[in-house]
């Protein structure tokens, strides 16, 4: 039969390709794309009888399988690769969106300090963790104070610091009843500062009414901005010239005065800079020269040489945002990367020059639709809520027990448990064969249980492969030919039954089976348990893949060699 | 290869050797040792380049005032020591003190706040203030702290610097354990694994939840397969009497019940009901003999077990090569369940059926 020529194959062969496309130009998600395609071609497989489509969707998912690992390689815990980890334990479960919000602050906690091997990976709900392929005390540390460290909130008025993060009390911060809000503003947040604080912000807001209070965390206090034509241009405003709004970002960025010499963030736009003779330069040899990652080449090169430690970023944390007052000035109200975060205005009643302890945030909302009013003055309210907590994670934590291990143990226990996965699946192919004394049944058998295994651990392996993964996988190969002994067992007894019943009531037992043995595992893969989470992952994947792809393609295999033996067989008898 | 048909005689003698290793296993249930992970505490894991007396160790330690467990073993990468410390009174003490501190501290900040902007506030946030600072103090002391509460003026001082003595009474207890350690050791790595309080409270919470779950998903799947009552229940005696036999193995063998053993428990609820599926499928939705049935739904239900147990038997000895406790923990149990569950499923549940069966033919 040409095969090669049938529809159905044909599409099963464009779903390969792309599933292969997948996972080449998206390797971040090869993991998940391989699930995806194994419950694909498994459907596929049970849905279509033709026996060369069955072999074909488990010869596809090998294929990618291999090519995955191949392209990608494969990722090892910290107990096969070395390393530290420090699990950071949530004091209340937390849903998803919580969940990914508190990953995304802790990756740039530790990310902004240029440590990006770290590992960042939320487990369950309540567990996040962190881990180091390093075991140097001095580091994990330095990660763990980033961790449990709040970040500094400062306002600055007029290039002056008017308050510090230190002098508010943080307790005191709490959203503004809806009584006492003006009748203009949507939402607003409340806070108490102590008598340094009341006495610093007087002195810095006095006689600025509707100057803006520039909010920032974690300011750079050493650095330089560094755009690219383009980038400014696409972010300005379309009523503003450069000009404009090159100087509103240094009204933003000014900061210099005895507690603070030379901190002000110089912006210069690349395009204006001449490369042969570069009239600026760095002020120590660890100013920072901030620059989008997405800049040419020669720019960085040109700063690096003149000195400046170079920090890239994504374009989109980079852009400046800007808004024009009613008095129409323009101000720089949120450049992410530096951590200007937001750029209210001061009000008449706060720049008199007396002392005052309580303050008030407020704000408008920029839709009149009375639902998503709602939803967008909460979120300003909670964003300004978090920068004056020190842009605090959004649940308690407390750092777990760390565990550290040397890379050079990591190998060798990577070693000898690749050797152990071997073993089993010899010492496992030898029983079968012992057992049945029938090659043509059992060959099969090997081939397809070292199929399970390559898409395990090609699976497995686009997430992270750890101890109790590893263990799964060792699990896997005994339980993996359970289906096939099912199968085997039930086609070789002597009975009345045809073929086809027989394969039917194979089918059902193992359908049965799986079942069970999924829904077994099922809570454990929700518990939120890291240690186990592997195990229970690796436990469950294997049996799914034999039900949906290896029984299948075995049934298909094994009707065609040792069915007709068998009914021979019966016929004699 | 020729299994004898044990079905043949009077079958229903099959359901005393599973009965008994119940109620051995229930025998030993309750020595079942809890591990650093539902147990809470501290397991320090070191690697050596030699041999060390574990005793000797134990007794040095125990003359610096430490009460700890010392193993020694030779692995396949070099030597290898587990010290486990069980919790310290002082860490439990700084758990309940910091809930406390926590839910006094909105209201005590409100107050100072008031009492910041009017002095007619004043004895009411004083009131709250020694409240506070009596929790403060105590764990001050704790941390060996050289301050008092009432030289801290703001209580935004206070919360950080009682955040501070938290955590050094935390790193202080593990240091307790590490010095004298570093001290009269001299190993090539460490890792230290503690288990606070209230992370052990979490294990065992989430662990039960995780079981009840599992028991019930599976157990009503059971039912609603079968719709049948004494087979269903047959088979959920089957895989709970496995259950109890893998439990009672870790009493006899001293296995510790640890997250991975506890996931490889859950994984024998699937194991188990696996070969006590085949059996009542077999049994109720097949024509011929019910003896014969069940002999042969017993070779294959013993074929597939033979390969869990050779490939958690490969794991065991991995385990016992490079004493990883995770290879340990999960293939001891399994192996023990595989072992139990042969007798569990072709003599418990198998009888059942097979009383069951019979006796509905004679109707």
């Amino acid at each position: 039969m040409e095969f090669y020529r049938d529809r159905k194959f044909i599409f099963m062969a464009f779903l390969f390709l792309l599933f292969l496309a997948g996972i080449v130009f998206v390797p971040a998600q090869s993991g998940m794309l391989l699930i995806v395609a194994l419950f694909v071609f498994g459907s596929l497989c049970l849905l279509w009888k033709e026996r060369h489509l069955k072999l074909g969707g488990l010869g596809f998912l090998v294929i990618l399988a291999i090519i995955n690992i191949g392209v990608n390689g494969m990722h090892f815990g910290i107990d096969f690769s070395g390393g530290t980890r420090i699990p950071v334990v949530l004091e209340q479960s937390v849903d998803t969106n919580t969940m990914n919000e508190l990953v995304q602050a802790i990756k740039k906690r530790v990310s902004v300090l240029g440590l990006t091997e770290v590992k960042v990976r939320s487990i369950g709900n309540s567990q996040v963790n962190v881990e180091i392929p390093s075991g140097d005390e001095e580091r994990i540390s330095f990660i763990e104070d980033v961790l449990s460290h709040q970040g500094v909130y400062m306002a600055i008025v007029d290039g002056k610091v008017a308050l510090t993060g230190e002098h508010i009390f943080s307790t005191s911060i709490r959203p503004t009843p809806a009584g006492q809000l003006s009748p203009d503003a949507a939402w607003g947040v409340s806070f108490a500062v102590d008598r340094e604080g009341a006495e610093q912000f007087a002195a810095a807001a006095k006689d600025k009414t509707d100057y803006p209070v520039y909010m920032f965390l974690d300011r750079p206090m050493n650095a330089d901005l560094f755009y690219t034509g383009d980038q400014l241009l696409d972010s300005m405003l379309n009523d503003s010239s450069k000009r404009e709004s090159l100087n509103s970002l240094r009204d933003a960025l000014e900061l210099d005065n005895e507690d603070y010499p030379n901190a002000t963030i110089n912006v210069y736009v690349l395009d204006d800079l001449d490369l042969t003779n570069l009239s600026i330069g760095p002020r120590t040899n660890k100013t920072l020269a901030i620059i989008s990652e997405n800049a040419p080449e020669e720019y960085k090169t040109a700063l690096a040489n003149a000195g400046y430690v170079l920090e890239e970023m994504p374009e989109a944390e980079m852009a400046p945002e800007f808004t024009r007052t009613i008095t129409g000035v323009l101000v720089a109200n949120k450049i992410e990367g530096i951590g200007l975060l937001s750029s209210p205005r001061l009000s008449a009643g706060v720049t008199t020059g007396t002392p005052s302890y309580n303050y008030a945030i407020s704000g408008g909302v920029s839709t009149s639709d009375p639902t998503e009013a709602r939803k967008e003055a909460i979120e300003k309210q909670k964003s300004i809520e978090s920068i004056l907590k020190g842009g605090s994670l959004p649940v308690q934590i407390s750092l777990g027990s760390r565990t550290t291990l040397p890379a050079s143990l990591g190998e060798e226990f990577l070693h000898l448990s690749l050797i152990g996965i071997i073993a089993a699946l010899v010492i496992i192919s030898l029983f079968i064969g012992i057992r049945y004394m029938n090659i043509k049944a059992t060959l099969p058998i090997v081939l397809i249980s070292m199929a399970e295994l390559v898409i395990l651990l090609s699976i497995l392996g686009s997430f992270t492969i750890d101890l109790a993964a590893m263990a799964g996988i060792i699990a896997a190969i005994g339980v993996g030919v359970d289906a096939q002994i099912v199968i085997t067992d039930e086609i070789l007894k002597r009975d009345k039954y045809l073929l086809q019943e027989k394969i039917e009531h194979a089918f059902s037992i193992i359908k049965t089976n799986v079942t069970v043995a999924t829904l077994s595992m099922l809570p454990l893969l929700f518990s939120g348990l890291v240690e186990v989470i592997g195990f229970a992952i690796s436990t469950i994947l294997g049996s799914m893949l034999g039900y949906l792809l290896s029984r299948p393609a075995y049934a298909a295999i094994v009707e065609k060699i040792i069915g007709k033996e068998g009914g021979e067989e019966h016929g004699t008898s | 290869m020729e299994l004898p048909n044990i079905f043949r005689g009077n079958y229903k003698l099959l359901a005393i050797p599973p009965l008994l290793l119940v109620l051995v296993a229930l025998y030993f249930i309750p020595q079942i040792e809890m591990g650093v992970d539902f147990r809470g505490g501290t397991l320090i894991s070191l690697t050596l380049d030699h041999a060390i007396d574990s005793n000797e160790l134990q007794t040095q330690l125990e003359s610096e005032g430490l009460g700890v467990e010392v193993r020694v073993f030779e692995t396949a990468v070099g030597y290898k020591a587990e010290i486990e410390s069980p919790q310290s009174e002082k860490l439990l003490r700084a758990e309940e003190l910091k809930d406390e501190f926590e839910s006094l501290l909105p209201e005590a900040s409100n107050l100072e706040i008031l009492a910041e902007m009017n002095s007619s506030y004043e004895a009411e946030y004083q009131e709250k203030r020694n409240e506070i600072n009596a929790v403060a103090n105590e764990m001050f002391e704790l941390a060996g702290a050289n301050t008092r509460a009432e030289l801290i003026e703001s209580i935004t001082d206070l919360e950080r610097t009682f955040s501070e003595s938290y955590k050094k009474v935390y790193s202080d207890y593990q240091t307790a354990i590490t010095g004298p350690i570093d001290k009269y050791v001299d190993y090539t790595s460490i890792s230290v694994q503690t288990v606070s309080p209230m992370l052990s409270t979490h294990f065992i919470e989430t662990a039960v939840n995780v079981a009840m779950w599992s028991a019930i998903l599976s157990a009503v799947f059971v039912f609603l397969f079968f719709r049948v009552i004494v087979p269903s229940i047959a088979v959920i005696l089957g895989a709970a009497c496995d259950i109890i036999i893998a439990l009672g193995a870790m009493g006899l063998f001293g296995i510790p019940l640890t997250l991975p053993a506890f996931a490889a428990l859950l994984m024998l609820v699937g194991y188990s009901l696996d070969t006590d599926i085949l059996l009542t499928m077999r049994m109720l939705k097949r024509r011929g003999d019910p003896r014969d049935k069940a002999h042969d739904a017993m070779k294959t239900g013993l074929t597939m077990s033979l390969t869990g147990i050779i490939a958690f038997a490969t794991l065991f000895v991995l385990a016992s090569v490079t004493h990883i406790p995770t290879y340990y923990e999960i293939s001891a149990v399994a192996l023990s369940g595989l072992v139990g569950d042969m007798f569990a499923t072709w003599g418990l549940n198998a009888v059942m059926l097979l009383w069951y069966v019979e006796r509905k033919g004679e109707q």
